[in-house]
């Protein structure tokens, strides 16, 4: 039994600098998000572990309890299940697209990594009912002028597309395993064990040469060029047209050099169902920020509306956003407890912070 | 600038070798020296020295962009880093071995085989998807012993020759994977620093051809 003068690993406590700086980071990046109408929702801390286990999966990493009636329930492991479940409920009749944005602590039972604890911040956006073609370029847009409003000029966010490399697989007919451990190999850029499985598979050489490529597929504008010339199947063409479409889009608002195409990315495959993206700024070992569209989440909660949205980790953003912090108090030496005191109300009425000096 | 973590030990000499063949120049002797930290002629990649199993974890966090490190500690420590490049030296097998003439998969006498490893985690795995219940008995060196006085049935660990196994009366009873030494990159600095990374990877990619 650990001492309860011990905080229980996992947890932090921030005070007086790194608590202004978490709430100047979060005011500043939810000012962003209210400038593209976004409308903020606060969803309960915990909610009915089957919310969190039929929209994001990951059960191991779930604190769950039982309530007096015999319930299971679990504390928030991320938004994004409790957003869309709200979505696909209270908000079925509401007219789309629907733009919701949250700030709040999230819980997983993971190793605390990269800055982030047990318990730890997310902040993020999401989309309901919109055009995939207009919504995820918001989304992208959005993310961008974030980074852009903490000051913060060394982003790099990494686009990819869960359709292109699940149009190459889907003519394929390869038993679920074996695609299971090509996107093992594919995660981590192995080349080597994707050469010995490749060895294996009963494919045509034509094949083989696209899943071999499918590493090296991240760059600019040229990748979506080269992955032209080996797919043909109408869905990995048509994620295609569509990252051409947002690359463009980025060419003409002079933001290219921030976004790289990355058609090796399929991590969170399982979730994701179109766009799917991850932020990285120079300077830190993990990603600030991840998104993608998901437009089977809602479904699974009784409304079938298209979804897209990320999040930002606020704690791992705070490891590089230096906002300024105000930190004078004017002191006010306070001799006579009735005069004083009326100057010290009106100081803090003019808007500056006071100390007094008993 | 790029920051290389090496481990120190046996990787070293053939780690620099390829770095060195690649166009990365050093003038002071970064493998006799006592310094952790050297910096290439031109000041443009950086290596530091870690012990072995410390590798991925730099590359992990960042704290180096890129690595070297054997796959079995990669696979031990289950970093989650991009492995693009096999370097093609450091050959060795993970093997479970034990005395001779027994069997991988029981442990004899005992209903739950106790086996002694550097590699508790690879060990689990291995176990866990047979289905077979094992006891991990966590050792960090001199594993051969173990099954010589009793502490465990079997081992786990990993095999260049055989030459040690052989001395101490044991033999390979499974091969688990084969490992050699590959290049690591940080997820986030091969998207931050791509210009540079990828060159350092296409150079060392011509010289292991």
């Amino acid at each position: 039994m650990k001492s309860y003068t011990q905080i229980p690993p996992g947890t932090q406590i921030l005070i007086g600098r790194a608590a202004r700086r978490r709430r100047v980071l979060e005011r500043a990046i939810c000012s962003v998000f209210e400038g593209w109408s976004y409308e903020e929702i606060i969803p309960p801390i915990f909610d009915y572990y089957d919310v969190f286990t039929k929209g994001w999966g990951h059960e191991e990493q779930i604190y769950r309890f039982i309530d007096r009636d015999g319930n299971i329930l679990a504390l928030r492991p991320e938004f994004t299940s409790l957003v869309a479940k709200t979505v696909a409920t209270r908000l079925a009749s509401s007219p789309k697209p629907i733009r919701l944005f949250y700030s709040g602590e999230v819980l997983r039972f993971e190793k605390p990594k990269g800055g982030r604890q047990r318990e730890f911040a997310q902040i993020g956006i999401e989309h309901y009912g919109g055009a995939a073609k207009s919504a995820d370029v918001e989304i992208l847009l959005v993310a961008v002028e974030t980074f852009q409003r903490l000051g913060i000029q060394s982003f790099q966010i990494n686009l990819g597309s869960v359709d292109f490399f699940g149009g190459i697989v889907d003519r394929m007919e390869l038993p679920k395993e074996q695609i299971d451990a090509l996107k093992e190999a594919l995660n981590i850029k192995d080349q080597p064990r994707l050469e010995a499985l490749l060895q294996d598979l009963p494919l045509e050489d034509r094949r083989k040469k696209i899943l071999r490529a499918v590493p090296h597929l991240t760059g600019g504008r040229s990748v979506i060029a080269e992955a032209r010339s080996l797919v043909k199947n109408s869905r990995s063409v048509e994620a295609l047209d569509h990252l051409e479409e947002i690359y463009s889009i980025f060419e003409r608002l002079d933001l290219a050099q921030h976004l790289t195409i990355d058609l090796g990315e399929i991590r969170g495959f399982d979730y994701y169902t179109g766009i799917l993206f991850r932020a990285y700024v120079r300077g830190l070992g993990f990603e600030v920020a991840g998104g993608g569209r998901y437009d089977g989440l809602p479904a699974a909660f009784g409304e079938d509306v298209p979804a897209v949205g990320f999040s930002f980790s606020l704690d791992r953003l705070e490891q590089i956003a230096t906002p300024m912090l105000d930190s004078s108090a004017a002191n006010a030496p306070a001799t006579d407890v009735d005069s004083d005191f009326a100057k010290a109300l009106e100081l803090r009425q003019s808007g500056k912070a006071v100390k007094l000096c008993l | 600038m790029l920051v290389i973590a090496l481990c120190k030990g046996r990787f070293l000499a053939p780690s620099l070798e390829l770095l060195i063949r690649a166009g990365i120049r050093f003038s002071e002797d970064v493998a006799s020296s006592r310094r952790l930290i050297f910096d290439s002629d031109d000041k443009r990649h950086r290596v530091v020295l870690v012990k072995p199993a410390d590798v991925p974890t730099y590359v992990e966090y960042g704290a180096a962009d890129i690595g070297i490190a054997g796959r079995d500690v990669l696979l031990e420590t289950g970093a989650d880093v991009l492995q693009p490049l096999d370097l093609k030296f450091g050959y060795c097998r993970i093997a479970v071995a034990g005395p001779k003439g027994t069997h991988a998969n029981n442990g004899g006498d005992h209903p739950t085989i106790r086996v002694a490893t550097k590699y508790p985690r690879i060990t689990m795995d291995y176990y866990n998807a047979r289905s077979i219940p094992v006891e991990i008995i966590p050792l960090s060196g001199s594993i051969e012993l173990a099954p010589l006085i009793g502490l465990a049935d079997r081992i786990v660990d990993i095999v260049e020759t055989g030459q040690t196994l052989k001395e101490n009366g044991l033999e390979i009873l499974a091969v688990i994977a084969e490992t050699t030494a590959r290049l690591l990159i940080n997820r986030a600095g091969y998207q931050t620093k791509r210009e540079e990374v990828r060159a350092l990877i296409q150079a060392l990619e011509k010289v292991v051809a």
